[in-house]
C-alpha cells in the first residue's frame, strides 16, 4: 500500500522524526470554510466555540460532581446547543479516522488506537484522542474532541447514523464500515436507508473522500464503500449478513451465498475480492501472514484486528507494530472483562443484536450461563429479536435469565428447550453462583454490571 | 377444504424469510410446531426463499415483517407465484403480520408514496400514515374468549389500515395504534391479519392454537405453560391491562 495514495499532506504517523512540536498540525487555520458560512465573521465563531466548550466543561464537571454520569454526553449536549457548528469545527485540522458498522465499533476503535500509540514517541501520545469510551453520536464526539484540543488525530467511534455528518464536516482519511445489520429497530427500521446514507456521503466527497476499509462480505457495506474513491476489502469469512435480502444496487432477491460468496444474479455486484483475508486465526494481506495472539476470544475479533491493521497502514503504521500493539489490548471498555460481582467471578460479554449474539453466545461456555436482556432505549424497546437468536445451541445446560425481560428469554428457553432458572435481579442472578460464570448482556445490564464490579 | 387426512404432518409454510422475517418472525413457526410437538401431533416446517417456488398444498402460511423494497419485492413475488392464493382457495389458513399483514389486502401504500397491489387475501387497503406507529400494542378480540382475548405485541409500521365490508377487525385497540382507527388487524375466512409484529404468536398461545384448530378442524388439548402467563400478565400490565380491565372484557 503505497503512501503515496494517502489523500492529504501529512506526516505519517509511522515516522519518528524532528520533536514533537514538527509533528503537531496547526490548529483551527484549517476550518472548512462552509462550517463558518453562516456565521458573522471566522473570529467570532470561534468565541462562540470557545465559550460553548467552557459551558460545556462547567456542565460536565456539575454531572460528575453531583454523581449522575461522567459528563462526556452533557459536556457535548450543552456545547452543540451555544454552538450548532462545534462537531464540525472540533473536527478542523485533525487527521481522523472513523470506525462505524452494526458490531465490533469499539472493540476495533481499540484496536486502532493501540496500533497508532505504538507508532508514537510514548512522549507523544497526547497527539491522539479517542471516544474510548464508545460516546459515538454527535454530542459524544464533539464532547470528546472538546476535551483535547492539542490531539491532531482523531480515531472515532463513530454511530451508524453519524458517519454521514462526519465524513462531510471532518474529511477523514479513513472510514472502517464494519458491517450492516438489524439493531434497534424501533429506532433504525430501514437498515437498508442506512446503507443508503453512507454510500452518499462518499460520492458527495468525491476524490478528497476518505478511503474505506470495508467488509467484502457484507452486500450492504459493499454497496455504500465502492462508492469510496479508493477501498480495501476485507473477508472475514462471517456469513453473509441476514439482513440483504434484496440486492443494494438493483433491488432483485439475493441468491444464497453459495461457499461463501455471493453475487446478484441480475446486475452482478458481487463480493469484491479482498485485500485483507481472516481465515483460521490468520490474516493474511498480499504475501504477509499475521496471526495475532490477541487477549479478546473469538474469530470475530481476528476479523476486528483485520480491520484495524488496514485502517492503521492508512493512517502510516507498520504492519508489524500494529500487531504487536493490538496484541496488548484487553477488555476494551469492558468487554469479555473477568470482574468481582460478590464472590463470582463473571465474564461479561456484550451483545446487542441477533448478529452480535451468533458471534458472542458460542464464547460463552460455563453452565450455568446467565443471559442478562433489557429493553431500555440504549437495548431497544422491542425485544422480538430473541427469536432471531439460536440459544437451541444452550441444550444440556442451564441458563439463569435474568434483566427486566427476563420473562420474555424464559418463553424464548422453554420453545428451544433450553433449561432455565429466571432471577429478576440483574446483581443477585450473578453474585449467588459463587464460581466462574460467563455472562452474555445486553447494552444496559451489562453497563450495570461492570458498575457493580466497580464498587 | 385441504385434501388433508388427520394422519398428515401440518405444513407449516415460512414465506419468504430473507425479506419478511425481520422481527424475530420465524418465532411465529418455532411456537407453532412446538405446541403441536406438546400434543404428540406433527409438524413439518418449510421454508421458502424469493426464487424457489411455493408449495400450495401446505396447512398453513405465515407471512411476517419487512423493509420497505423487501416488502414489495415479496408481493410481487407472491403474486407472481400464485400458490398462496391457491392455497387459501382450498381452505389454508394464513397468518400475516405487519407488511405480510399489508400485502394480505388488496393493495398498500409504500414509503415513496407508490401504490402496490396486495395478494387480495383480507378486504383491507393500507395508506402511509403521517407518523410511524411504534410501541407495545394490547386489542382484545373476541375470535378467541375469556382473558385468552386480550392480543399482546410490539408494533412498528407506518400504516394505516381500512377495512372493507368482507373483513372483520382481529381486535379492538386497548393501547397502540393498529388499523389506527381503532381495531387491530383483520380477519377474512381463515386469513388473519395483525399489526402486534414478529413473533406475536409467543405472547398469544390461544391466537396459535386457534391457527392450529382451524387447520386440524378440532379442538386442542389445552397446555399450561405458566412463563407464557407470566410474560403475559407483564406485557398487559404495561399496556395498561390491569386485572379489572381483564375481568370485564
Ligand atoms: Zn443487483
Amino acid at each position: 500500500m503505497p503512501e503515496a495514495s494517502l489523500g492529504k499532506e501529512r506526516t505519517p504517523l509511522g515516522v519518528r522524526r524532528g520533536s514533537y512540536d514538527d509533528l503537531v498540525q496547526p490548529m483551527a487555520t484549517s476550518t472548512p470554510t462552509d462550517v463558518l458560512a453562516s456565521e458573522p465573521s471566522a473570529a467570532s465563531g470561534r468565541t462562540r466555540f470557545t465559550l460553548a466548550k467552557a459551558a460545556g466543561s462547567l456542565a460536565a464537571q456539575v454531572s460528575r460532581l453531583t454523581g449522575r454520569g461522567s459528563g462526556v454526553s452533557i459536556r457535548g449536549q450543552v456545547i452543540l446547543k451555544l454552538d450548532p457548528n462545534a462537531l464540525g469545527k472540533s473536527l478542523a485540522g485533525r487527521r481522523v479516522a472513523v470506525v462505524s458498522g452494526t458490531n465490533g465499533k469499539t472493540t476495533t476503535t481499540h484496536l486502532l488506537h493501540a496500533a497508532v500509540l505504538a507508532a508514537l514517541d510514548p512522549a507523544a501520545s497526547d497527539r491522539v484522542v479517542s471516544n474510548d469510551d464508545g460516546a459515538n453520536l454527535a454530542q459524544g464526539l464533539t464532547s470528546t474532541l472538546a476535551m483535547s484540543p492539542d490531539a491532531d488525530t482523531a480515531l472515532l467511534e463513530t454511530d451508524e447514523r453519524v458517519v454521514g455528518e462526519v465524513v462531510r464536516l471532518g474529511r477523514p482519511d479513513v472510514v472502517v464500515l464494519l458491517n450492516c445489520s438489524r439493531d434497534q429497530l424501533d429506532r433504525n427500521h430501514e437498515i437498508a436507508a442506512l446503507s443508503a446514507g453512507w454510500r452518499e456521503a462518499f460520492v458527495a466527497a468525491g476524490v478528497g473522500g476518505p478511503t474505506v476499509v470495508a467488509n467484502a462480505d457484507d452486500p450492504l457495506v459493499v454497496w455504500a464503500a465502492s462508492a469510496a474513491r479508493r477501498v480495501l476489502w476485507i473477508s472475514t469469512d462471517s456469513r453473509r449478513s441476514l439482513d440483504a435480502g434484496l440486492c443494494p444496487r438493483c433491488g432483485a432477491p439475493l441468491p444464497p451465498a453459495d461457499d461463501g460468496v455471493w453475487a446478484c444474479s441480475s446486475c452482478g455486484l458481487s463480493q469484491p475480492e479482498p485485500d485483507y483475508v481472516v481465515a483460521a486465526g490468520e490474516i493474511r494481506h498480499g504475501d504477509r501472514r499475521y496471526r495475532p495472539s490477541l487477549r479478546l476470544p473469538g474469530e470475530f475479533n481476528v476479523g476486528n484486528a483485520a480491520f484495524a491493521l488496514a485502517a492503521a497502514h492508512v493512517l502510516g503504521v507498520d504492519p508489524d507494530t500494529a500487531i504487536e500493539a493490538m496484541e496488548s489490548v484487553q477488555a476494551p471498555a469492558g468487554r469479555f472483562a473477568t470482574v468481582r460481582i460478590g464472590d463470582t467471578p463473571a465474564t461479561l460479554m456484550l451483545a446487542k443484536n441477533p448478529a452480535g449474539w451468533a458471534e458472542t453466545l458460542p464464547l460463552a461456555g460455563t453452565d450455568p450461563v446467565v443471559l442478562a436482556i433489557d429493553s431500555a432505549a440504549a437495548d431497544g424497546r422491542d425485544v422480538s429479536w430473541l427469536w432471531d437468536v439460536d440459544y437451541e445451541q444452550l441444550h444440556g445446560r442451564t441458563v439463569i435469565a435474568t434483566g427486566p425481560r427476563a420473562t420474555d428469554l424464559a418463553v424464548r428457553l422453554t420453545y428451544a428447550d433450553v433449561d432455565h432458572v429466571v432471577v429478576p435481579d440483574l446483581e443477585s442472578a450473578v453474585s449467588d453462583i459463587g464460581r466462574p460464570v460467563d455472562v452474555v448482556a445486553t447494552y444496559t445490564p451489562f453497563q450495570q454490571l461492570r458498575k457493580m464490579s466497580a464498587r | 377444504m385441504t385434501a388433508r387426512t388427520p394422519t398428515d404432518d401440518v405444513r407449516i409454510v415460512l414465506v419468504y424469510s430473507s425479506l419478511l422475517g425481520i422481527y424475530g418472525d420465524r418465532g411465529n413457526a418455532m411456537v407453532l410446531a412446538r405446541r403441536l410437538h406438546w400434543r404428540g401431533e406433527r409438524a413439518r416446517l418449510i421454508a421458502v426463499e424469493p426464487g424457489r417456488v411455493l408449495p400450495d398444498d401446505a396447512d398453513l402460511y405465515l407471512l411476517g415483517g419487512g423493509e420497505d423494497a423487501a416488502q414489495v419485492s415479496a408481493a410481487n413475488a407472491m403474486r407472481l407465484d400464485g400458490a398462496i392464493n391457491r392455497a387459501v382457495d382450498r381452505g389454508a389458513v394464513v397468518l400475516a403480520v405487519c407488511a405480510g399483514y399489508q400485502i394480505a389486502g388488496h393493495r398498500f401504500t409504500d414509503g415513496n408514496g407508490v401504490d402496490h397491489a396486495g395478494l387480495g387475501l383480507l378486504d383491507v387497503v393500507t395508506e402511509r400514515s403521517a407518523h410511524r406507529a411504534v410501541g407495545e400494542i394490547a386489542s382484545y378480540s373476541d375470535i378467541l374468549s375469556g382473558d385468552d382475548g386480550w392480543l399482546t405485541g410490539f408494533e412498528n409500521h407506518g400504516g394505516l389500515t381500512r377495512l372493507g365490508a368482507s373483513a372483520r377487525a382481529l381486535g379492538r385497540v386497548h393501547a397502540g395504534i393498529g388499523n389506527g382507527d381503532g381495531t387491530d388487524g383483520a380477519v377474512t375466512g381463515r386469513v388473519l391479519g395483525t399489526y402486534a409484529h414478529g413473533p406475536v404468536l409467543a405472547r398469544n398461545p390461544a391466537l396459535a392454537d386457534h391457527l392450529l384448530e382451524l387447520v386440524l378442524g378440532r379442538p386442542l388439548a389445552p397446555v399450561a405453560c405458566a412463563e407464557v402467563g407470566q410474560l403475559r400478565a407483564e406485557r398487559l400490565a404495561k399496556a395498561g391491562v390491569t386485572e379489572g380491565l381483564r375481568l370485564s372484557a
